[in-house]
């Protein structure tokens, strides 16, 4: 992890710009605020890691990246354009330089997998069908699948619809690639797959990467900097080895699974009565 | 001490009743942004300057709606007709005027039941089916997907099911009107003898343009009603699959609500300016 992060220290000190940028971004849900003035600041080429329990706003925070909610308050500038705040067509251009991969996978189930894939290309580019087929076997091959085209997603196993869905994402070869719990549901052998395959891109493409997840084994491997999230507000931030060393009382117990204190202390409570 | 126990009362009824109002101005405001936004999505889904993806979907939905539910609707109908005769036939006969079933069946099939029964049929079949495709798309994150590859899902999912409806509604309430009138036949048949060339004559004598018009215009009003609120729930589910039998539900009722409300509005307004 340290190679790529010197690589980051490198472009921070040439004064490179954000690639994604969040400024005091507030979310509410009527009396409930759910992210309260995140800042954060995402570099090309970086993976980033959002770490954070149940409810912590880390999904939340990845909608507003992906311009599916609007913000209460506050900015998020993608490539310096504020997505908070700017119009549906100049929208969709942010939109083509970013790959989404959702937790549930959210392939067209009434597609097969290579129209899936090939939907972006088909909707975005004049490209003819042939050049289409081949460059959707491309993408596919890409993430470790070859001749799934003609099925159905329902045909396909947890670990290969997200595979799947991630050659979907990669169609118009995106600058930042987002993920919300790539491993969610998925047996450690193929959650281990889907991590090898997040670190294959990241040394192919050199794409901004942003994951967000709880699995810690899975984000000390393949991030270059994380951040965590608690109750909507942002506690730590830094590269893989400061967060690991954090003294911030949160991330110590986060990092070394211990359950809340009440909660302990209550269960332990209900064993002696036992 | 004041708000009083009834001051309170009332304040709470107001509440209640603003609450209330606000709902439904967001609801019909809703609806008719979605509106908008569909139809001017059409240009993108038509055969001739459209995508050939979407002109596919149409197709597709436009079987789906029309050509399925074409026993359905002609068998619904033709009971109603059928139905209309005996009903009409059994006061009529009194006063020697059996001959004005055909006239009834016509005119009331043409202008109201044909229309209305077909809308029926289609909110039962295509409507909820709209709210439960796009609901359990919603759940399962996939109309957030589409957002995120920068594709509108009103002109991806509303517009080929609004294409296809405006399409297939007119089509279905021919075949309802037809059904009905020829069931009206089979009674007409048995009970006076008149042959089927007779009768149809008959019933055009009896039909005028502003019947056939009118039937029509319903049938493009109710489609676009059908439309608009099975994809208006869906696009606003909450709460995963429970949520999705919810809108599905909700979609029928609301719709069969509206389309009676304008069929009223529609029958009016033909009564006092198209006589």
């Amino acid at each position: 992890m340290s190679e790529p992060h010197q690589a980051l220290k490198d472009r921070l000190r040439d004064g490179v710009e954000p690639i994604i940028s969040v400024q005091d971004l507030r979310k509410r849900y009527g009396d409930r605020e759910v992210l309260q003035g995140v800042n954060l600041d995402i570099y090309p080429g970086e993976t980033m890691v959002i770490l954070g329990a149940s409810g912590s706003g880390k999904t939340t925070l990845l909608r507003h990246m992906e311009a599916l909610s609007k913000p209460t308050s506050g900015r998020i500038y993608i490539k310096g354009v504020d997505i908070s705040n700017c119009p549906e067509r100049e929208l969709a251009e942010v939109r083509r330089i970013m790959g989404v991969s959702f937790q549930s996978a959210a392939m067209f189930n009434s597609m097969t997998v290579g129209d899936n894939v090939a939907l972006p290309l088909r909707e975005h580019t004049k490209l003819a069908e042939p050049t289409i087929r081949l460059m959707t076997q491309m993408k596919l091959g890409q993430v470790g699948l070859q001749g799934v085209e003609d099925l159905l997603p329902s045909q396909l196993s947890g670990g290969m619809r997200k595979r799947a869905s991630v050659a979907r994402a990669l169609a118009m070869d995106p600058e930042i690639l987002l993920f919300d719990e790539p491993s969610a549901g998925l047996d450690p052998i193929i959650a281990a797959g889907i991590d090898e395959l997040i670190l294959e891109l990241k040394r192919a493409f050199k794409m901004t990467i942003v994951v967000v997840t709880h699995e810690m084994s899975s984000a000390f491997l393949i991030a270059d900097r994380m951040c965590m999230l608690d109750q909507g507000r942002m506690i730590a931030v830094g590269p893989v080895n400061e967060i690991r060393q954090s003294k911030h009382p949160y991330v110590r117990q986060f990092l070394e699974r211990r359950p809340e204190a009440s909660e302990e202390e209550g269960e332990r409570s209900y064993l002696s009565g036992l | 001490m004041w708000p009083t126990e009834p001051a309170k009362t009332l304040i709470s009824i107001f509440e209640a009743a603003g609450r209330y109002a606000i709902d439904k101005t967001e609801y019909v405001g809703g609806l008719t942004i979605q509106f908008w936004r569909g139809l001017r999505a059409i240009w993108k889904v038509n055969p001739i300057t459209g995508s050939r993806l979407r002109w596919q979907n149409t197709v597709r939905t436009m079987a789906v709606v029309g050509f399925d539910a074409l026993p359905v609707v002609c068998l619904i109908a033709g009971a109603t007709g059928l139905i209309m005769a005996f009903q009409g036939g059994a006061e009529l006969r009194r006063f020697g005027a059996l001959k004005f079933v055909i006239n009834l069946v016509g005119v009331s099939m043409t202008r109201e039941l044909g229309p209305l029964m077909t809308a029926i049929v289609v909110i039962g079949r295509s409507g909820s089916s709209f709210s439960a495709e796009i609901g359990t798309m919603v759940v399962t994150e996939e109309v957030d997907a589409l957002r995120t590859m920068a594709l509108d899902p009103i002109e991806f999912l509303l517009t080929p099911k609004y294409l296809a409806m405006m399409i297939m509604m007119p089509c279905l309430t021919v075949a309802a009107v037809a059904s009905g009138i020829l069931a009206g036949a089979i009674f007409i048949y048995f009970t006076l003898d008149m042959s089927l060339g007779v009768y149809l004559r008959a019933t055009f004598d009896a039909l005028h343009m502003r019947d056939i018009v009118s039937s029509m215009i319903k049938a493009i009003a109710f489609g676009t009603i059908i439309v608009q609120v099975g994809c208006y729930e869906g696009f606003n589910v909450s709460g995963g699959p429970e949520g999705v039998g919810r809108s599905t539900t909700s979609a029928v009722v609301k719709a069969i609500f509206l389309v009676v409300l304008a069929d009223l509005l529609f029958t009016a307004f033909f009564y006092f300016f198209w006589q």
